[in-house]
């Protein structure tokens, strides 16, 4: 190990743990970036426990799980297994739905763009390869099975709402996807949500529509908001 | 693109995104932190779409840890690549520090040991980015609270061997000498007096607050009073530069960073005037 490599192990240990001490300003920065970037990422979360049980949390998973990319962006994967795991947390249990909901939203915000839907294009395909169809969603839809109320909880706690959700029950089924004016989080019926999942999933068509009523609906819904961004013919999907 | 101006522009932070794009101010250029571009798509990115056009752009890296003796971050490296590609920035800037050791991420920029070690170091993986990017980029002089070990080189000998040996640039932050001064009882007359002019690509200028131990550069402040003097004496030394005025803290409304940016300008502009010849 060369001296500077010793020099920043030792320096990274004393920043681990020392609050006092000319490495206090460092401790600070490292503490104020993480906590910084997981108040960025979670706001619902933390208004669900309250500032300074957030900043306590954001200590316990700082020490737990580190940051490791110079680009915060990726910081705070890990949240919702944590306090799923964290005593202090078992008070709230829809906690780890939440979080997970809104490290759906962060994905989705910084998800690719794509181009939309060749509207054209997919009405030239004949009625019967329609069967064959598979379409490629946008790449910011994430999919969501919870346990809990976490919709409703999250709309309630969106900066205009005074945090009172409109249901305090149900197991939501949630898709996330982004457009022109932001993140978007919608519940969705059990078989709306099979539905996207199986062409989320590369599934065709005549796959996807098997077995329920209602489909054409939510065709129409995915591709009136902009969550199709393309299609493809036949086995390989995109 | 052609040579940038030396001429003012400011950092721009998420807050002012929109009013920017709304208003478009006159400004000789855009600095924005690189790593908050590193996404897929969405609207951060199409915001610096629509700012290309009017403005040159600068990408100031906060996390590619330079003189950490980790590999370099090879994501992070793609990542940057690929910015740099897409936006063709005027100027690409990175600090003279290093912040990760181990995988871990101090998301901080900590000061080097001013050692011909910590020279050699950096100043190769400076060289190995720039060979990426294909680019010459730039490196900042960071605030320094604490020495990491013996030093053997004065800080601007540091800098100077560092970039000299890099064939990078200097990013010279005024208020990070200010600080460094007051803090170490240096001159900071001195240290710009060792500064050669060549290797000077950019000024930065930013707010410090006083804590218990010092000053702390926490860009949450105006930028100072002799922080600005300090200004002059290096632009009437070492001569105008483009310059960014930065705030990443405590973020005011956008007129008053165009406000600094201004007084910034009228310092730069004021030294290209000729001077009167005796009548």
């Amino acid at each position: 190990m060369t001296a500077l490599a010793r020099l920043q192990r030792d320096f990274m240990a004393v920043l681990a743990r020392e609050d006092a001490g000319p490495a206090a300003i460092h401790r600070r920065n490292v503490v104020s970036a993480r906590h910084d970037a997981l108040a960025a990422t979670y706001p619902v979360v933390r208004r669900l426990v309250g500032d300074a049980f957030f900043r306590a949390l954001a200590l316990r998973y700082g020490a737990a799980h580190p940051s490791r990319s110079g680009d915060l962006h990726l910081y705070g994967d890990a949240l919702p297994r944590f306090v799923a795991d964290d005593p202090f947390a078992a008070a709230l249990p829809y906690l780890p739905d939440v979080a997970r909901l809104e490290w759906a939203c962060h994905e989705s915000l910084h998800a690719a763009d794509a181009p939309p839907l060749d509207a054209a294009a997919l009405a030239r395909v004949p009625a019967e390869r329609a069967h064959a169809i598979r379409f490629v969603l946008h790449p910011s839809v994430r999919l969501l099975a919870c346990g809990h109320p976490v919709a409703a909880l999250w709309e309630a706690n969106q900066p205009e709402r005074d945090g009172t959700p409109d249901r305090t029950e149900g197991a939501d089924r949630v898709c996330v996807w982004r457009d022109a004016s932001g993140v978007h989080v919608r519940r969705m019926e059990p078989y709306a949500w099979e539905l996207v999942c199986a062409l989320a999933g590369g599934a065709s068509l005549e796959a996807a529509l098997e077995g329920g009523a209602g489909g054409d609906a939510v065709l129409a819904w995915l591709g009136a908001g902009g969550l199709i961004a393309g299609f493809t013919l036949g086995e390989a999907a995109a | 693109m052609g040579a940038l101006a030396a001429r003012a522009g400011i950092g721009l932070r998420a807050p002012h995104y929109g009013e920017i794009a709304r208003t478009k101010p006159p400004l000789a250029l855009l600095e924005v932190h690189s790593e908050n571009f590193f996404g897929d798509g969405g609207p951060a990115l199409a915001v610096l779409e629509g700012l290309r056009a009017d403005y040159p752009l600068s990408f100031h890296g906060v996390g590619l840890s330079l003189g950490s003796a980790d590999p370099l971050d090879e994501r992070h490296l793609a990542r940057l690549e690929a910015l740099v590609r897409r936006f063709e920035p005027a100027l690409v800037s990175e600090h003279l520090s290093w912040s990760s050791f181990g995988g871990i991420h101090a998301n901080d920029l900590l000061p080097l040991p001013r050692t011909r070690e910590a020279v050699d170091h950096v100043a190769g993986r400076i060289a190995r980015v720039q060979d990426r990017l294909k680019r010459r980029i730039l490196v900042e002089n960071v605030s320094c609270y604490l020495e990491l070990g013996e030093p053997a080189l004065a800080e601007w000998e540091f800098v100077d061997a560092a970039v000299r040996r890099a064939g990078c640039a200097l990013l010279l932050d005024v208020n990070n000498v200010h600080v460094n001064a007051v803090n170490q009882g240096f001159d900071a007359r001195a240290w710009l007096a060792h500064v050669d002019p060549a290797l000077v690509a950019e000024y930065h200028l930013a707010g410090h607050e006083r804590g218990e131990r010092g000053l702390v550069d926490t860009h949450a402040a105006p930028v100072a009073p002799e922080v600005w003097t300090l200004f002059r004496e290096a632009v009437a030394r070492i001569g105008p530069r483009p310059t960014v005025v930065e705030r990443d803290a405590c973020i005011p409304p956008l007129a008053a960073l165009l406000a600094e940016a201004a007084a910034a300008g009228a310092i730069l502009e004021a030294s290209r005037e000729p001077v009167a010849a005796p009548a």
